[in-house]
């Protein structure tokens, strides 16, 4: 007997949120943030509106899914009232010795939903093409890296076959005004552009469910690569360094001139024109000598 | 019908998140609804909020409530152009639980007033406008609403319109009659930011402590009046303006405050400020006077939405008695739901709960202020009249002896074009306003 097609499964839309306006405490670099002044991009809203296109063509569902603290539900509950059937944030942790507080890198948010949708069953995964904080973009080409899915990304439209679930054209742009048209079957991971598609306006009986829905919450760990930046999320304090008081003695203008360092000899500014790698080491070499790194805490 | 609820409130501002919470925390099926992105998100004021009538709903409220500082220091001015006469009063009792008075931004203490119905179990319902009712007065009664969203109809056994100043719920429910723009103000408001180190030091205050002044004689011949409010990084500067000159004096509210901030006693405390926010909404000034049924069958009217707001001059509340009445409407609703008489004669006990609250006990004692703060003379003459008389008093014009304060009146009052028996009568007026 042929195995039976298991089928495209829902449509998973992966909404980034961000927060526009996050506060930062100058004194312990907590960062606090406020679900009305956060959301989803244009194109994440669009994203949506697609997602819900196509799961009512194929009699789909769909699976809204955010990464995220619990705050990060604000761009959940628009979604379920919009029409998702459900919805998923991934509560994304870090792994001991991790930074804590930085963002996750895009590989670990793309390896996370991954899992979400291999669990759903999802082979049809979309996105923005670009989120509020105008992140690097990557997440779709990871993910659909992850789970091994053809990639059609910044789209500008997408036309489903009502016949064969999962398949559909879809349109990107091209130099010069002209389009490049894909045909993609599952799997597959598409962005698509802010503007495309208006999300559309949720039913009321929708808004008022999506305010009592659950939100399934799943633990990751950000197991990739430590992101680049920020190297270290606390305020920025310079080493202390022990000086030697002025010598009480001598008259107020010298001990100013003491404090201060005016009038004194100094190295001066210098510029060199090395590679990346030597530049490195030269950078090392004048902090060393400097006392910066007296415990020599960067390899 | 996308539901039905025992209640919709509509509006989440300080009256609906009161009578939500009520309803809901006595177990009622509620569903409150608001036209912006979150509660507060389209709510303006100018600044600050009495908020003791929440003792007996949030026990140490003081403690939670998103503030911005305690007011300590109520100041009211008496400007012209280059004169001004302030009465200043700063207690630190006020400083200290209960506290009296407090700056805070609408959209966090709305947000969080709201927030509380939600704990309780109401539905909140963001970004959905009710656009009419379902139903009407008199035959069968209000049902519940429609709203502007797709299959957008709520069905309630009562509605409670908290929908502020202007109510279209209100009006087509028949509640009021032809509006009268003599009964409203315009309010716009500019909010400064400035170094809350700044703030305190131009105000004289301690870190938590915060300054609330009311001004008269600043809004360009217009009737009204002016405010300056500190929070803990801007200040709210603004003018509360009689609608019907307003529109005849051509002015617009931005110049009115731009004069007000030039204002040689007010400049040097906005110097340097960033405008962060410009705002404008309207108050239902004329208080008693203006005063709507406040029932319908199957629907009751809380807040602005009945004109509740109290304007009386030295006191610009409208928070708290949105509070109070939204209170009161949710109790009324929750004795007419049980008692199954949800109809206008079944909620006659709102006024009562209102008259025998602050409510409409100060609205009647205060009914006359809104006419006196508003007529031509309080406006126009007495600003100018008591400068010069407090200067006169004061300037010493040796070797001239001193006048009597009795004869530096009749000078001044002469020259203000005020006759000694109009300023007697305006004189008696206040002291039965106030009094
Ligand atoms: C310039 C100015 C200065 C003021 N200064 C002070 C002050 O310092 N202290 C003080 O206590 N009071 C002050 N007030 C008065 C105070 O703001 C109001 O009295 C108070 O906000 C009334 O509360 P409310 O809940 O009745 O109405 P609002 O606060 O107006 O709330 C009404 C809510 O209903 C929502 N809504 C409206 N229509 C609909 C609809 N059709 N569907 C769904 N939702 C709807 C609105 O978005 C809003 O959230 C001032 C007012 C102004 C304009």
């Amino acid at each position: 007997m042929a195995p039976t097609d298991p089928g495209p499964g829902p449509v998973l839309v992966a909404r980034k949120w961000v927060d526009r306006r996050p506060t930062v405490d100058l004194l312990t670099g907590e960062v606090s943030t406020d679900p009305r002044s956060s959301g989803a991009s244009e194109a994440d809203e669009a994203a949506l509106e697609w997602g819900l296109r196509l799961a009512g063509v194929w009699g789909v569902g769909v699976l809204a899914v955010t990464a995220g603290p619990p705050d990060a539900e604000a761009v959940l509950r628009p979604a379920l009232a919009a029409g998702a059937g459900g919805a998923v944030r991934i509560d994304l942790t870090s792994p001991p010795g991790h930074l804590a507080g930085g963002a996750p890198s895009s590989r670990a948010v793309a390896s996370a939903l991954a899992l979400v949708a291999r669990t759903a069953g999802s082979r049809m995964v979309l996105c923005g093409d670009l989120s509020l904080d105008r992140g690097s973009g990557a997440v779709p080409a990871f993910l659909a890296g992850e789970l091994g899915a053809a990639q059609g990304l910044g789209l500008v439209s997408l036309a489903p076959d009502p016949d064969r679930p999962g398949h559909l054209g879809a349109w990107r742009r091209l130099d010069g005004g002209r389009r490049e048209e894909l045909a993609l079957a599952p799997p597959w991971v598409c962005s698509v552009e802010g503007g495309t598609a208006r999300l559309r306006r949720a039913e009321l009986a929708g808004v008022l469910a999506a305010g009592r829905a659950p939100v399934e919450v799943v633990t990751a760990e950000t197991s990739g690569p430590a992101p680049p930046h920020p190297a270290r999320t606390g305020p920025g304090r310079p080493r202390t360094h022990l000086l030697t008081g002025p010598d009480p003695t001598a008259d107020a203008r010298h001990r100013i001139l003491a404090l201060t360092g005016a009038l004194v000899e100094r190295t001066p500014p210098l510029t060199l024109t090395l590679g990346p790698g030597e530049g490195a080491d030269r950078i090392l070499e004048a902090l060393r000598a400097w006392g910066e790194l007296p415990g020599e805490e960067f390899p | 019908m996308a539901e039905e609820f025992d209640v919709v409130v509509v509006g989440a501002g300080p009256a609906g998140s009161a009578a939500a919470l009520v309803l809901a925390r006595a177990g009622k099926s509620v569903c409150l609804l608001e036209r912006g992105p979150f509660p507060g998100s389209k709510n303006m004021y100018g600044g600050v909020i009495y908020p003791r009538i929440l003792d007996g709903l949030i026990p140490n409220w003081w403690e939670e409530a998103p503030v911005q500082r305690w007011v300590t220091r109520r100041a009211t001015m008496v400007l012209t152009g280059t004169q001004s006469l302030t009465v200043d009063y700063r207690t630190e009792a006020w400083g200290r639980p209960p506290y009296n008075g407090a700056t805070a931004y609408r959209p966090d203490f709305d947000a969080w007033l709201a927030g509380k119905a939600v704990e309780a179990g109401a539905v909140l319902a963001c970004e959905t406008t009710a656009t009419g009712l379902l139903g009407a007065p008199g035959k069968g009664g209000i049902r519940g609403v429609r709203t502007d969203r797709p299959g957008g109809e709520i069905g309630a056994r009562l509605v409670i319109a908290c929908d502020g100043v202007n109510s279209l719920l209100a009006k087509e429910a028949g509640i009021y009659g032809k509006a009268d723009p003599h009964h409203f103000t315009l309010g716009a408001k500019e909010t400064l930011a400035l170094p809350a180190r700044v703030i305190e030091e131009r105000f004289g205050l301690a870190e938590h402590e915060g300054a609330d002044f009311e001004i008269v004689g600043c809004t360009e011949g217009v009737a009204g009046g002016g405010f300056l409010y500190t929070n803990r990084e801007t200040v709210s500067v603004g003018v509360v303006l009689h609608l019907p000159e307003l529109a005849a004096s051509k002015k617009r509210p931005e110049e009115i405050i731009a004069s007000m901030k030039a204002n040689p006693v007010i400049a040097p405390l906005v110097a340097g400020g960033e405008l962060v926010e410009y705002s404008a909404h309207l108050i239902p000034e004329g208080g008693w006077v203006m005063l709507p049924g406040l029932v319908a069958d199957g629907m009751l009217v809380a807040g602005d939405a009945a004109a509740l707001c109290l304007a009386a001059g030295i006191w610009l509340e409208g928070v708290n008695f949105a509070i109070g009445s939204g209170m009161a409407a949710g109790e009324t609703a929750l004795e007419a739901l049980d008692s199954g008489n949800v109809s206008a004669p079944g909620l006659a006990g709102y006024r009562k709960r209102l008259e025998g609250n602050f409510v409409l006990a100060d609205h009647r004692k205060l009914r006359r202020a809104p006419h006196l703060m508003l007529s031509d003379r309080v406006q126009h003459r007495y600003p100018q009249m008591i400068c010069n008389l407090t200067e006169a008093m004061f300037t010493v014009t040796n070797p001239e002896p001193k006048k009597g304060i009795l004869a530096h009146t009749r000078i001044e009052a002469r020259r203000a074009g005020v006759r000694l028996g109009q300023l007697a009568r305006d004189t008696a007026s206040a002291l039965r306003t106030y009094g």
